[in-house]
């Protein structure tokens, strides 16, 4: 096989639909550089989630004097000796729970008094007649789970004991932050996957361009008895031209937001969060389910070429 | 054994209406010459592409180069067309390409060598009578010299049979005796020639066998025919 004859047809081929071949490389590189920051968002959930969720835990605030939950299980009062025994000894029988903390109206108050004054909020603890005092803080068991998908079986039995207050699942709070990052991988894959459905759309417009402009040669080559794979060759190789275009793009785009965006911003900026790095963004290049983008582009230009390249040059 | 060979060959396209070949049984032996003459929707074109298996029949078969080409695995088909020339009317010249690289373009999608390619080239150009002409684009060429390049291109690959489809149909007289007379030496190398054609003049000039076809169906096959009806 003349493969100088295949390499010349293919520079003819790429110059002379070179803003086809220009449209479908910008719109492959905004779409695999979506969905590469797709697969970035959803490890860097995975860390945080194994991180915090490792850390996270669940707050039992004890009944009061006048509790201001209003909750049935403090219709006695302030928690007393006998309930603070039953709820510790529910705690210590859970096979959820990692290990368990009393923390005193004093400590708890403490603490909340010091955050609020790092906040400029502590305006309901000072002066004559504060609204908070510490006679009105909840004493509190910290409880560390062992895993933090597991926390039902503890809340449950916990929530209907007499002198429990409120159960406080931090889970709840950093559910928020996990909910944000879906909206963002979901959100970042729906629009790549519009992005990569015109990006094939536009590929088969290519071909069919390129099949009509070369609809003499290939009617010659057909008859003079040039194989299919010959006749297709040039076509292939511009779809993968392309799509080596579009990887670098989004690969180099990929690499700044990953050098700018991570290391050099959010990384410095939040460092109590573990961040994605390099080899991360390795993954999103090589991938494995889903696929990086590495093989994702050649599979989105390879495919619409052989599909249509059998339609238009068919032997 | 013939070189083509249909046998009960019907060719019905989709839609209504009469099939555009219709139970035709022919023997072509290897060096003939033949004329296929015929009305226009007679079945001409369509016999020449069943040769080339750019079509399928629909009942019967056809065999080429003692192979049944309409169960031909699609991969196969590529071999077959390299041992089979084409000419047509409208000469189908690359216009971008010069006369030699229009007839070496035959020879370097079958992936013929460059140096094969640069002796067989300006051999074939000088049996076309093309010498010294082989830097020219087509359209620096007269139409005679334009069809004697597609002939060149046609045989450059030494096929087997030679189909040529109306290769007179654009020139004037004179020149149509020259390429009759190209098309008369290349058969006499034994290359089978198949053509088909319109111009009386020709057929009844040049003798050979005539095979006219009607209506899809063989109306008449003589060894040393004349165009026999006036269009």
């Amino acid at each position: 096989m003349q493969l100088r004859y295949v390499f010349t047809e293919l520079r003819t081929g790429l110059r002379r639909n070179l803003s086809m071949h220009l449209a479908v490389i910008l719109t492959l590189f905004v779409s695999l550089s979506l969905a590469g920051l797709g697969i970035l968002i959803q490890r860097e959930a995975e860390l945080t989630n194994r991180q915090l969720g490792n850390e996270l835990k669940i707050r039992v605030n004890l009944c009061t004097v006048d509790d201001p939950t209003g909750s049935p299980n403090c219709a006695s009062g302030e928690i007393n000796d006998a309930q603070r025994e039953r709820i510790q000894s529910e705690i210590d029988g859970s096979d959820e729970v990692a290990g368990a903390r009393f923390q005193t109206k004093e400590e708890g108050y403490k603490i909340a008094f010091d955050q609020a004054k790092r906040n400029g909020t502590a305006a309901a603890f000072e002066g004559d007649n504060p609204v908070v005092t510490v006679e009105k803080w909840p004493a509190a068991y910290i409880v560390t789970l062992k895993s933090p998908d597991r926390a039902d079986g503890i809340i449950s039995a916990l929530a209907g004991l007499d002198g429990v207050s409120r159960i406080v699942d931090q889970r709840d709070e950093l559910g928020q932050i996990f909910g944000i990052m879906r909206i963002l991988k979901y959100g970042s894959w729906v629009a790549s996957a519009f992005l990569l459905f015109a990006a094939l759309m536009q590929v088969a417009n290519t071909i069919r361009l390129a099949a009509l402009a070369r609809r003499r040669e290939i009617a010659i080559m057909r008859l003079v008895g040039a194989s299919t794979l010959y006749i297709t060759l040039p076509f292939l190789l511009e779809a993968l031209v392309t799509a080596a275009a579009g990887v670098v793009l989004a690969g180099g785009a990929l690499a700044a937001f990953q050098y700018w965006g991570v290391d050099q911003g959010m990384a410095k900026e939040v460092a109590a969060l573990p961040w994605v790095d390099w080899s991360d963004y390795a993954q999103a290049l090589i991938g494995g389910f889903p696929p990086g983008i590495v093989f994702l582009a050649p599979a989105l230009t390879l495919i619409p070429t052989l599909l249509l390249t059998r339609k238009y040059i068919k032997v | 054994m013939p070189v083509i060979r249909f046998e009960r060959v019907s060719k019905r396209y989709a839609g209504p209406g009469r099939p555009a070949l219709d139970q035709v049984s022919v023997d072509i032996d290897k060096g003939e010459f033949v004329y296929l003459v015929g009305t226009s929707g007679s079945g001409k074109s369509t016999a020449l592409r069943l040769v080339l298996r750019e079509l399928r029949p629909t009942t019967g078969r056809v065999i080429v180069a003692g192979k049944e080409i309409n169960r031909m695995a699609g991969w196969k088909v590529p071999r077959l067309r390299r041992q089979i020339g084409t000419v047509f009317q409208d000469f189908r010249l690359l216009p971008n390409k010069t006369v030699t690289e229009n007839v070496a373009f035959a020879q370097q999608v079958i992936g013929k060598s460059r140096r094969e390619i640069g002796s067989t080239v300006p051999a074939a150009l000088e049996m076309v009578g093309l010498k010294g002409k082989g830097d020219r684009m087509p359209d620096e060429l007269s139409g005679g010299e334009q069809q004697r390049v597609a002939i060149a291109r046609a045989v450059v690959n030494r096929p087997m049979i030679l189909i040529a489809d109306e290769p007179t149909g654009n020139l004037d007289p004179q020149t149509s005796v020259g390429i009759m007379n190209l098309l008369g030496e290349i058969n006499a190398n034994g290359t089978t020639v198949v053509m088909a054609t319109h111009d009386h003049g020709i057929v009844d000039q040049f003798t050979k066998r005539v095979i006219e076809l009607e209506h899809g169906k063989v109306v008449r096959d003589e060894a040393a025919g004349s165009y026999g009806f006036q269009h």
